[in-house]
């Protein structure tokens, strides 16, 4: 991946959310990592374009998230993270078909889409399932697929394993491992993000640590004087 | 989220989602132009069998009808007080009827059809340069799609009034109805937005 925060500020009615940021995301695997409402979703936000800089700019593979908003969004794709919120249509196949629809596909094609990405995550058998009837870790493989299926280069994943009983936990931090896209995740999962290359501690609207994944969660805990 | 399609294999089901919405729509006039009561409560007795057709037990059909029920009620007995009797039936057959008869359309296609066929629909208004036709149809899909939702939003917070030991009362239930139902749908226009379903070009 290739992401650029170029002196990147957020501002919400008056407050400064994110202070000047000057960051560069290159590696496979990124970790970020904060209290509640330091900021790292709003980061992560900005890479899909969700949140707009309030000055400076944000690029994604050369995309600018303003000026070329289809193309920057078209790099990403965003796991929320309450899944439920990201399926819109109530069957698990029309939904991932939703995300399709715009690129004018043959039905055929469509089909072959959806069964494909279905099929990547072992989740076929719940195409024709409603989203209200599957399990947190099948909703997350559901979001997933759902995201998937439009081929983003970048996955950003907001606390993908909030939620969750520790046997889909370990489903979803195994698929997250396996996945061959580049990942973005936010997490208050210590374990998850441990096996990052790269970890950002975020501390109100500022960097407050970035490197090695042992050395960021040591200051985190330190920080907070919670032991190892 | 609930849906208002029930999985089957039936001949409705099999048919085009446009054949269904225009049949409804010819259904509709038809049930506008007769105003003999007896004959409405066939056509809505139709309804019925149809339901019981596609095995959709009474209790599935009360629940997609309710909603429907008190505004179907009201009008019957405004219409009977400042009508006459024969006028309220007629406006209780006529609209349980027609609310039957979508039902059967709802319960046999799926929303992404509706979307399809309304999209197609819009076509036209897009190459006027009016609209664009996926909005229009990916609207009317949220619409339906939020039907029941809405209703079971109002079962939770129903019931979180009987878990406190409190009566529910209509502004105690609406305020946090409206109130969670825009926040739902403020969280699914980002979500249509992060899957880049309305921006691409």
């Amino acid at each position: 991946m290739d992401i650029h925060f170029d002196k990147v500020e957020v501002r919400f009615e008056g407050r400064t959310v994110i202070h000047p940021l000057d960051l560069t995301l290159s590696e496979r695997r990124i970790g970020i990592i904060g209290l509640n409402g330091s900021g790292k979703t709003t980061i992560a936000r900005m890479i899909n374009g969700l949140v707009k800089p309030s000055s400076g700019r944000v690029t994604v593979n050369g995309f600018d998230t303003l000026a070329q908003e289809d193309e920057a969004r078209g790099q990403s794709g965003f796991i929320f993270q309450n899944p439920q919120n990201q399926i819109i249509l109530p069957l698990l196949r029309e939904d991932i078909a939703l995300g399709l629809k715009s690129r004018k596909l043959s039905k055929t094609d469509v089909t072959a889409a959806v069964d494909a990405v279905l099929d990547r995550f072992g989740i076929r058998h719940l195409g024709d399932r409603r989203a209200h009837e599957l399990s947190g870790g099948e909703l997350q493989l559901a979001a997933l697929a759902s995201v998937l299926v439009t081929q983003p280069k970048i996955l950003v994943m907001d606390e993908p394993t909030n939620q969750l009983d520790i046997k889909n936990r370990n489903l979803v931090e195994e698929t997250i491992r396996t996945l061959p896209e580049d990942v973005i995740v936010i997490s208050h999962d210590l374990n998850l993000v441990e096996g990052m290359e790269r970890v950002l501690l975020v501390r109100g609207g500022r960097i407050a640590a970035d490197g090695e994944p042992a050395r960021v969660i040591g200051e985190y805990r330190a920080m907070h004087g919670v032991p190892a | 989220m609930r849906s208002l399609h029930i999985e089957g294999d039936s001949v409705l089901h099999r048919l085009p989602a446009g054949v269904k919405l225009a049949t409804l729509a010819v259904i509709s006039l038809v049930l506008f132009k007769i105003d003999i009561p007896g004959l409405l409560a066939v056509a809505a007795l139709a309804g019925l069998v149809g339901h019981a057709l596609l095995r959709i037990s009474t209790a599935e059909i009360w629940h997609r009808m309710r909603p429907f029920a008190l505004i179907v009620v009201v009008v019957a007995l405004f219409t009977a007080v400042f009508s006459g009797t024969t006028e309220g039936l007629t406006a209780f057959f006529r609209l349980a009827a027609l609310a039957l008869f979508a039902s059967l359309v709802t319960a046999t296609t799926t929303t992404g059809d509706f979307i399809d066929v309304i999209t197609k629909a819009a076509m036209p208004l897009e190459r006027l340069g009016v609209l664009r036709a996926q909005d229009v149809g990916l609207s009317i899909g949220l619409v339906i799609r939020f039907v029941p939702e809405i209703l079971s939003r109002y079962e939770i917070i129903r019931d979180a009034h009987y878990a406190r030991g409190l009566k529910p009362r209509p502004l105690s239930i609406i305020v946090p109805l409206i109130i969670t139902t825009l926040r739902s749908a403020d969280e699914i226009a980002v979500a249509i937005d992060a899957r880049g379903i309305r921006s691409q070009k």
